[in-house]
Formats: structure tokens, sequence, C-alpha cells
């Protein structure tokens, strides 16, 4: 099975992949470089008058006082080597440590809003499925609509007064206990829980329909077979097609979440910048966004290939 | 006698030309499609009802979305009051520990002040109907309570606040019209990203799929590295660079949700150009123009409405979301974002101000979402499941 899976997924296509990932990353980074090149006054205007032997040490330290073609092709070249540069706002604070200082944070948080995503959505999807108009169907599908409707950073301040003011059952912030992963990942994962499990349902629905479930059952299979080897594995597939994009929207979604319930990671570095004007950071940890989410969806597009024998890129590569 | 039931019936040519059955247009059938489908309707009539609201409110309301009054600051929608002196109601706001004076139908006749300060006792004393009325707050566990000589004074009942029906926000500006003021930036946002969305992406889409060939190739490769740069921080981008302003936030949705109207809009021309009567229009000498927009472009005009009705929730989403981390408009201009940030800094001692926005954002939501499916399911039944 893998080696035929693994021959469905010709070099060549996946260096093209890889090609275009980096000429997007490079229209990013030339994209944000622009942009915060064109912001009006410097990064270091500010009400206080600075002396302009100061500013034109600081312009002289950053390399502000070369030509913008000098700047952008040093700032591509460092970042090419992974080197994102200092930040404007904090003296002696990089770039590269802001991130590696957060993504820990970010990363766990993800990683369980990720599982929670697929571990409770695709039950309730099937769930939902099989008993399809009858009570468990219903209450799934309110719950689901329920939960796209409401935006993230509201059932975050929500849950926060319930369950960590009102009732005291978790930490207000931080992760310093175990319980306080519950409300930011609960938050983090709402939505895109929502949507797993009404994609899951609508997609099984759909496969139970097909013919070859009713040749499967008058075969005499048992029906957890037959929902498992017939049903899931075929209805998941739109699942894994939109776990890419999903998975990128909960990091990113992650700059509300960490910003309320006080957490370390990089969306709250992110978010902070943005309110400092730290433009390097700003820009760092955009191209560092961009790089990561990419890398996701181009992973599970490769996974995609093991899970579904009918994808071949040989045809497109 | 013959039995007139065997009989053949006179020829009439013209009755087997008659079709009994009313002809319906394609555009009735979607409209008796949709009428079919209540979420759908009720979903539009709260869209209208919204619209309406955000124009025509505040004008209606006596209330500025504006004005501060500092005095009548934090007020909630239902009043708890209590009785003092010779049957003035009172009510005690408990977050900022002054005391108004409201009426029986619930209008809010002022804030008592002249209360004295008595720091020691932890208390605040005033001299109501020559009664001494004190708000005693010496025990934070149960809260401030209102005495009367001693007493605690006699609880009157609830009573709906009519002054402002929602309350007030922390600097005493009244809260319904500032949630239609909200209603009219975030739908203002919405239907103008939305609109620029429609133009740049049915453009690009349909041009790219008329013209086909190397050209589609390139412009699809563009929009394939578009779509993989997260559009969230674009968004966050564009706003640091514009500075945060209404139009900035419609500039910087309006540039960045096209790609998946253009992919739509192109998948639908690619199939429809290669029909015959596109060939006709080009044998008849007809310019590319016109085939564009007069045989095209009206036929996939379903999916691009689908299309733009899921665009608008999801720019008001963007929106709030911006607003909520600073990014979005300025104050005093409220949008669903900024009311809801604003309603999170007091959410430790007024949690209800939080319901109205996001209620707000919420109903919204739902209405959108099943009228855009109701729309779906109205303009290609093939689709309902």
């Amino acid at each position: 099975m893998a080696s035929s899976a693994l021959s469905r997924l010709p070099l060549g296509y996946v260096l093209q992949r890889l090609a275009l990932m980096l000429v997007t990353l490079w229209a990013i980074i030339t994209l944000t470089f622009f942009l915060m090149h064109i912001v009006p006054g410097g990064p270091f205007v500010s009400e206080k008058m600075v002396e302009p032997e100061i500013q034109a040490a600081l312009d002289a330290k950053f390399g502000l006082d070369q030509p913008v073609w000098r700047q952008y092709l040093t700032y591509l070249g460092n970042v090419l080597t992974f080197d994102l540069g200092p930040s404007f706002k904090y003296p002696g604070v990089s770039v590269n440590q802001m991130i590696a200082e957060g993504l820990p944070v970010t990363a766990q948080t993800g990683l369980l809003a990720v599982i929670c995503v697929v571990g409770l959505g695709v039950p309730l999807g099937v769930v939902a499925a099989l008993n399809r108009n009858r009570w468990p169907d219903t209450g799934v599908m309110m719950v689901a609509t329920i939960g796209a409707a409401i935006p993230s950073y509201v059932i975050a301040t929500v849950a926060l007064y319930v369950f960590a003011l009102r009732l005291g059952w978790v930490p207000t912030f931080g992760l310093d206990d175990w319980r306080g992963y519950f409300l930011p990942v609960f938050a983090l994962s709402g939505f895109w829980l929502s949507f797993i499990a009404r994609l899951t349902r609508s997609s099984l629905l759909e496969t139970l329909d097909q013919e070859y479930m009713t040749t499967a059952r008058a075969k005499g299979l048992r029906r957890g077979q037959i929902l498992i080897r017939h049903g899931l594995r075929n209805s998941l597939i739109p699942v894994v097609t939109v776990m890419g994009p999903v998975i990128a929207n909960l990091l990113t979604g992650s700059f509300v979440i960490e910003q309320i319930f006080a957490l370390p990671g990089i969306g709250r570095h992110f978010v902070l910048s943005i309110t400092n004007r730290d433009y390097t950071a700003i820009m760092g940890i955009t191209i560092f966004y961009a790089a990561l989410l990419m890398l996701m969806i181009f992973i599970v597009d490769l996974l995609y290939v093991f899970l579904d024998p009918r994808i071949d890129y040989r045809r497109r590569a | 006698m013959t039995d007139l039931r065997w009989q053949p019936l006179a020829r009439d040519t013209a009755a087997a030309e008659v079709i009994a059955a009313p002809v319906r247009s394609y555009w009735q059938d979607v409209r008796a499609r949709l009428w079919a489908n209540k979420p759908a309707v009720v979903g539009l009539g709260f869209i209208i009802l919204l619209v309406l609201a955000a124009i025509f409110g505040p004008m209606l309301s006596s209330h500025s979305y504006r004005a501060q009054d500092l005095q009548l600051a934090n007020l909630p929608p239902v009043f708890r009051l209590n009785q003092v002196g010779d049957g003035k109601l009172v009510y005690v706001n408990a977050g900022n520990l002054n005391i108004y004076e409201v009426d029986a139908s619930g209008h809010v006749i002022g804030n008592i002040g002249g209360g004295r300060r008595d720091m020691v006792n932890r208390r605040t004393v005033w001299e109501i109907d020559g009664a001494e009325v004190a708000l005693d707050y010496s025990q934070p566990s149960r809260g401030p309570v209102l005495m009367e000589n001693g007493e605690p004074a006699p609880v009157w009942g609830r009573v709906w606040n009519r002054t402002y029906l929602f309350g007030t926000d922390q600097l005493g500006r009244d809260v319904l019209v500032r949630q239609m003021m909200g209603a009219r930036i975030s739908l203002a946002v919405a239907f103008v990203a939305t609109l620029v969305n429609f133009l740049i992406g049915v453009t690009y889409g349909g041009l790219s799929g008329y013209i086909g060939g190397r050209t589609d190739l390139v412009m699809m490769r563009i929009v394939e590295i578009i779509a993989t740069i997260p559009l969230t921080l674009y968004v966050i981008l564009m706003m640091v660079v514009l500075q945060s302003g209404l139009i900035s936030v419609v500039l910087a949705l309006g540039t960045v949700f096209w790609v998946d109207m253009a992919r739509v809009v192109r998948g639908q021309i690619l199939t429809l150009k290669s029909q015959d009567y596109v060939a006709a229009a080009r044998t008849m000498g007809a310019p590319t123009r016109w085939i564009m927009v007069k045989h095209l472009l009206p036929n996939t005009i379903g999916p691009i409405l689908v299309t733009a009705t899921m665009l608008i929730p999801s720019a008001i989403f963007i929106e709030s979301f911006m607003s909520f981390i600073g990014l979005g408009v300025t104050p005093p201009e409220a949008s669903w974002g900024t009311l809801t940030s604003d309603a999170v800094e007091t959410l430790r001692t007024y949690p209800h101000q939080l319901f109205f926005p996001a209620a707000a954002i919420s109903l919204t939501m739902f209405a959108f979402n099943f009228l855009g499916d109701g729309l779906r399911d109205a303009l290609d039944p093939r689709l309902r499941q």
C-alpha cells in the first residue's frame, strides 16, 4: 500500500510544490517589507524629540540609513539564513528569540486544539449522520450551528467569566496548571469543531447513500466493518482536505485567544508588536507564520496520497 | 340511447397546445423554493430588519451615539429598585457605588449626588426626604447594601430601563444607539467589502476562464500564490500600514477575499464557454465583452450570489476580529467588534454589557448562513442533500 502510494507521489510534484512555496514566501517577504516601509514616519518617530545625532546613530545601527533596495537585499539575505533581525522596541531582543519563546506555547495549545477538533468533531459528525433526523442529529447540528455563529473571542470571554471567575474551576490565565489549557483550547477549537462535525455529517450521509454500501451489506459484512472500512474511509477524505487550512486558521485564531487568556505565545507577541508598532517584529512574525502555515498545508496535501488511493499527483506533475 | 362516454371528442388542435400548469420562469422557481425554506426566510427577514434599524434607528433615537454622560455610566437594561424616603425609588449601581433615582415606569431621573463618603465605615451617606440613606459596602462578600436609618431599604421590584432600553456603557452612552451605529458600520464594511470582492473576483475569474490557455494558467498561479498567504495576516498588515479607520478596513477586506469568487466564476465560465450558444454568438460576430456580460455572467449568477452571501458574514467576522485587537474603526465610532472589546473590559463588574454586541454578531451570522444555505438550495436544487 505504502509503496504504491509513494509511486503516486512523484518527486517532480514535490519539488514543484516546494518551488511554488518558495516563490510564495518570497512574495510574502517582499510584500511585508515594502508594506512596512511605506508606513508614514519611521519606527523611531515618537512624541519625544530625539537628538539628531541619536537618531542618526539609531538609523545606522538598524541599517536605516541605507537606500531601501539595499535594506531589502540585506533583509532577504538574513531571512534566508533564518535571521529575522532585532526587535525595534525591545533593545537586545531578537525576533528569533521572541518566536523561540512563544512557539512552544502556541504549538501546544494549537496541537491540543487540532486533536480536539478531529477527536470530537469527527465522532460527533458520525453520530449525527447515523441518527439522521433523530434527536442526536438535531442536537449536534444545533450546537454546531451555534458554535459556527459565535465569534471565538466571545466564547473565550464568556467561558473565562463563567468557569474561571464565577465557578473558579480553572485558573483565569496562564498555563502553569494543566487545567489552564481547558478554556483556551475550547475557545480556539469551537468554530472548527462545529465546522468539522457538519462536514463529517454531510459527507458520511452522502457516502451512506452510495450503492457500494448496499453491496457491502448484501455481502453480509458486519455493520461496524461496513461503517469503518467503506463509510468512514471514503467520507473522511473531504475532512482531510480541509485540515490544512483548518490548522492554519487555528494558528491565526490564537492571536485573540492568547491575548484574552494572557498566554505568552507567538500570537500575543504579534498583537503586542502591532500595538507597539514594532515593525521588525511584525515583519518577522508574519513571515514565520506564513512559512509555518504553508508548511502545514503542504504536509497535509502529501499525507492525502496515503489516505485516498484515487489521488494521483503523477498526472498533474 | 347511446352512451356519450364512448363517443369520440371533437378534435380541437388549439386545446392540444394549451399548457395547463402555469409557466414559471427560473427566478419565479427560485423564489418559490426560497420561500418554502423557513430558516432562510427568517434569516432574510432578520437581515432586512437589521438594515432598516441600522439606517433609520440612530435617526429616530433621541440619544446620540457619541454624547457622553459620566453621571449615568454603566446603567443596566433592567433596574432592581429600592424604596427610600417618601416612596422615592432608587437603583444601586454595585459597580461604581452610585445611586440613581428612577420613576415607577423605569425612566431615569438622575444620579443622586451629594453623598458623603464615610471611608472609615466603608459607606456613603445621603440625606433623602429627611431620612439617612446609606450604601454599606463594608462586606465585599455580600456586595453593597442600601440602608435606610440603619435598616435595609425595602426592595420595590424590577423595572425595565425606559430611558436607555439597552442600558449605558462605561462612558454613559446609550447602548442601543451605539449598537445600531455598530450595525451600520459592520454592515457597511461587509457590504462594501463584498461588493469590491465581487467586482474584482468576477472580472478576474471571468477573464481568466474566458481567455483560457496560457493566460488562464498564469492568472490561476497568481491566485494560488495569493490563496496560500494567510489572509488574516495580510489584512492585519494592511491595517498597520493604512492606520485604523473605516476606509482602511473596507480596503483591506475588499482587496483580499476576492480569490474564492475568482475561482468560482472561472470554473463556471470554463464549462459555459464551450456551450453551443456561445459559439453561435461568436459566429454572429458578438464582441467578447458582449458575450461575457450578456451570455456568460448571467448564467453564473447563482454561484456568484451564494459566494457573496457567504462572504458577508466572514467579512463581519474579520472586521470584528480586527476591531477587537484594536485595528478597526476609531472611537467614538462603534462597530460590533469595538463594542465587544469595550464590553470585555468591564466584564467583571457588568457582564450584561457583553450580551448585546455578542448577540448581534451571532444572530447576524445565523441569518446570513441560513440565507446562504437557502439560496444555494434554491438556485441549484441538484445540490440539495
